[in-house]
């Protein structure tokens, strides 16, 4: 990849992180009577200084900016490989919580066990489950034409109900005065780096270069950036494009399902039945944030991790309520849906024809693409 | 800017303190630092939601300022929680800001505050709603067994629970009161729950208190506390329109079930008979139940929250499980409201009675029905 191309994909993603931050400010000035008692102009400075230093200031903040990113990380490249092959996965959040759930109730029956069996079974149950629950739309689109985004959407909900119906019911810890399956004990994972930093991380720091070697250096790659460049083509050459469908989204569901996992093992060492979470939408952001690329997506990961890490300490010390990352982040998104607006505002030329992720974001109604 | 300003006043009222202290009168500082001072920073962090959920972050929260203002301390600083991952982290961040006093927010965050707890001896830690359970080494117990002594493991930490069964009796009390028919209502998620079986036995016993040859219906939505239990809201409406079809003459339903209460009480609205709800002032949490209910079984939290800081700064604060009760009103009824007119001077005499009786002892809200 030369540099000018690289330079022509970072461009709208990094345009429109500064107008978020534009809009933020406004936004916050707008709401700083609140805060300070007065319009104060200078808030929007000190909060996104607090937002840095918290992200980035101490080693706690950056290894926490990792943990943060590292769930958005996995989930984005799950959005993402959809993106390369046309389909728009929305149904990371589903795979995230069957896989989180796989690995809470694995892990609970494993609490006794040694830890290295503990751990590669509960995270390898939270790989199926989420391989599976990808697998589903995928079928269900190679064979009868459902499309993808109305199934995965329908998905999400029915994980949130199997999740509560799961935690409530047989998986309930018997004891606890509130619904939460059992510790995972010996499933938890260990802590490699500072006071939080849990082998989890790892699993989005391998797992970009190795969708990025899928993608672009193997045979399977090719024929997944060919069905979703353009699948009668696809078809005329030989490739399978139902296979190819069913291939993805049981890879999209994977990662997914293996960001659950470190959530639950790495993180909570259980499950609530409320267990509330956004990672499998925000994957949707970091996806569009990084240009459906890895390398980007792991910048894209890290940019919304830093944001969730900072933000306390800027409600902390400046005062500014954590809520404003969700601001930051819909405008962002916001900007990228919008790239023509992008574009105008800054004077920046279109790149060369080709298919885009947000072309399958837009097009998901229009043309029907049944491979 | 704010914190500066706060440290500003701080360092003023130590002054006006230290001088006080030395001529005999303060000089006083202008805003309300002639009370107590104190350089105690308090940071909460709130269960999922909103600071401003009218319900358990809310009135946490203003538990905390109060508890501030009480002990002359700088304005509290809360952090929101909005993922459930992201518990431990938000009270690491106070702590790394060398916070004083930590306040967190619901039950779901017992066992992230027990950890912290202990790695922070020098911190303190107050859990609203968290009966604490610990293993012998003080940390959270996998297992519920709760053989350590949380007071003497973890003397930071402040568990705050109520007594249930009190409010309950205060709202059987009204209830039979204000019941035309002799037919009262209670729905529970489940009776496993022993908050809710605690609840209702205490309004059954305050409502025959008034009324022996009461009828007091008790149902429960479901037999474990599951979804249905707690969190259908659509699913209680159904439960209680139900309930009311059978026993058309009652006219009073108490719920003490959560979100799936909020259905049972839009029922007692459709059928225009009188509600009473649970924990907080339902009055203000669920506003389009509002006209129909009378008052509402609540936890002081503001009040519960400000006493667990006042403990803490005069040093009386002890760790473990605080079980809370009406000797310190922090439990009681809501205000009555739009309601008012149906309290009468008499029955407002026999509430007044009965809190005076279960603060000395010679009512038990647990008698005939018993507690569990």
């Amino acid at each position: 990849m030369n540099l000018r191309r690289t330079l022509s994909l970072v461009t709208i993603p990094l345009l429109a992180i500064v107008l978020a931050l534009i809009v933020g400010a406004v936004v916050i000035i707008a709401s700083s009577p609140l805060v300070s008692g007065h319009l104060d102009l200078v808030l929007p400075l000190r909060a996104y200084a607090a937002l840095v230093s918290g992200a980035f200031g101490t080693v706690n903040g950056l290894i926490q900016t990792i943990v943060s990113a590292s769930p958005l990380i996995l989930a984005g490249l799950a959005v993402s490989i959809g993106f390369k092959a046309g389909l728009f996965n929305i149904g990371a959040q589903g795979q995230f919580l069957v896989g989180a759930v796989a690995a809470a109730a694995v892990g609970a029956g494993l609490a006794h066990a040694p830890a290295p069996v503990a751990i590669g079974v509960s995270i390898l149950a939270a790989l199926v489950a989420g391989a599976v629950y990808g697998f589903i739309p995928g079928f269900l689109k190679a064979f009868t034409g459902a499309h993808e985004v109305v199934t995965t959407i329908m998905l999400n909900y029915i994980a949130i109900q199997f999740v509560a119906y799961l935690i409530t019911g047989p998986l309930r810890a018997t004891g606890a005065t509130f619904a939460r399956s059992p510790s995972v004990g010996a499933a938890e994972l260990p802590v490699l780096i500072g006071r939080n930093g849990h082998l989890g991380i790892l699993f989005a720091l391998v797992a970009v270069p190795i969708a990025w070697w899928l993608l672009y250096r193997t045979t399977i790659g090719f024929e997944v950036r060919t069905v979703g460049a353009n699948p009668d083509a696809a078809r005329y050459a030989g490739m399978s494009p139902r296979w190819i469908v069913i291939a993805t989204m049981t890879v999209c569901g994977l990662l997914a399902g293996l960001a659950g996992a470190g959530e639950i093992l790495g993180i909570t060492g259980y499950m609530p039945a409320g267990y509330s979470t956004n990672v499998g939408f925000d994957g949707i952001t970091v996806a569009l944030l990084g240009r459906a690329n890895p390398i980007g997506i792991l910048f894209g990961g890290l940019l919304l991790g830093a944001m969730r890490a900072g933000s306390n300490l800027m409600q902390i010390q400046a005062g500014v309520p954590v809520q404003m990352i969700d601001v930051l982040q819909g405008v962002i998104l916001f900007f990228l849906a919008a790239e023509l607006v992008v574009r105008y505002v800054f004077r920046v030329r279109a790149a060369r024809a080709q298919v885009t992720e947000l072309q399958t974001v837009s097009r998901s109604y229009g043309q029907q693409t049944t491979p | 800017m704010r914190k500066q300003r706060f440290g500003l006043l701080a360092s003023l009222s130590v002054a006006a303190l230290i001088l006080g202290a030395c001529q005999g009168t303060g000089p006083g500082t202008g805003s309300g630092s002639q009370g107590p001072t104190s350089d105690l920073k308090i940071g909460l962090v709130t269960d999922v939601g909103t600071l401003d959920d009218k319900n358990f972050n809310q009135f946490s929260w203003e538990g905390a300022k109060q508890g501030a203002q009480a002990i002359g301390a700088p304005e509290p600083q809360s952090v929101v929680t909005t993922a459930s991952a992201d518990y431990a982290k938000n009270i690491q961040s106070f702590v790394d800001q060398d916070y004083d006093i930590i306040v967190t927010v619901g039950f779901a965050l017992g066992n992230d505050t027990t950890k912290a707890a202990k790695a922070n001896p020098n911190i303190k830690f107050i859990g609203v709603d968290q009966g604490l359970c610990v293993t012998e080494s003080g940390d959270p117990d996998p297992d519920f067994g709760c053989k350590g002594d949380a007071a003497k493991l973890l003397p930071n930490y402040q568990g705050l629970v109520f007594k249930e069964q009190q409010p309950g009796y205060l709202a059987g009390i009204v209830a039979a009161s204000i019941s035309k028919s002799g037919h009262i209502a209670a729905i529970g998620g489940t009776k496993v729950v022993p908050a809710v079986a605690n609840y209702i036995a205490g309004y059954a016993n305050g409502a025959m208190s008034v009324n022996p040859d009461i009828k007091v219906e008790q149902q429960f939505v479901s037999e474990a506390p599951d979804n249905a239990a707690f969190n259908d809201p659509a699913g209680g409406k159904a439960f209680a329109e139900q309930l009311l079809a059978q026993n058309p003459d009652v006219d009073v339903l108490f719920q003490v079930a959560g979100k799936t209460g909020n259905g049972v009480l839009q029922a007692a609205c459709d059928a225009n008979i009188h509600a009473i709800g649970v924990d907080v002032d339902q009055h203000e949490s669920t506003p389009e139940s509002a006209k129909c209910i009378v008052t509402s079984a609540e936890k002081k939290l503001t009040k519960a929250v400000s006493d667990a800081i006042k403990r803490v700064a005069d040093g009386s604060d002890k760790g473990g499980t605080v079980p809370l009760d009406i000797t310190t009103d922090s439990i009681g009824l809501a205000p009555f409201y739009d309601a008012q007119s149906l309290i009468t001077p008499d029955i407002q005499s026999k509430i007044d009675a009965a809190i005076k009786g279960l603060k000395d002892g010679s009512i038990d809200p647990c008698s005939p029905t018993a507690c569990v």
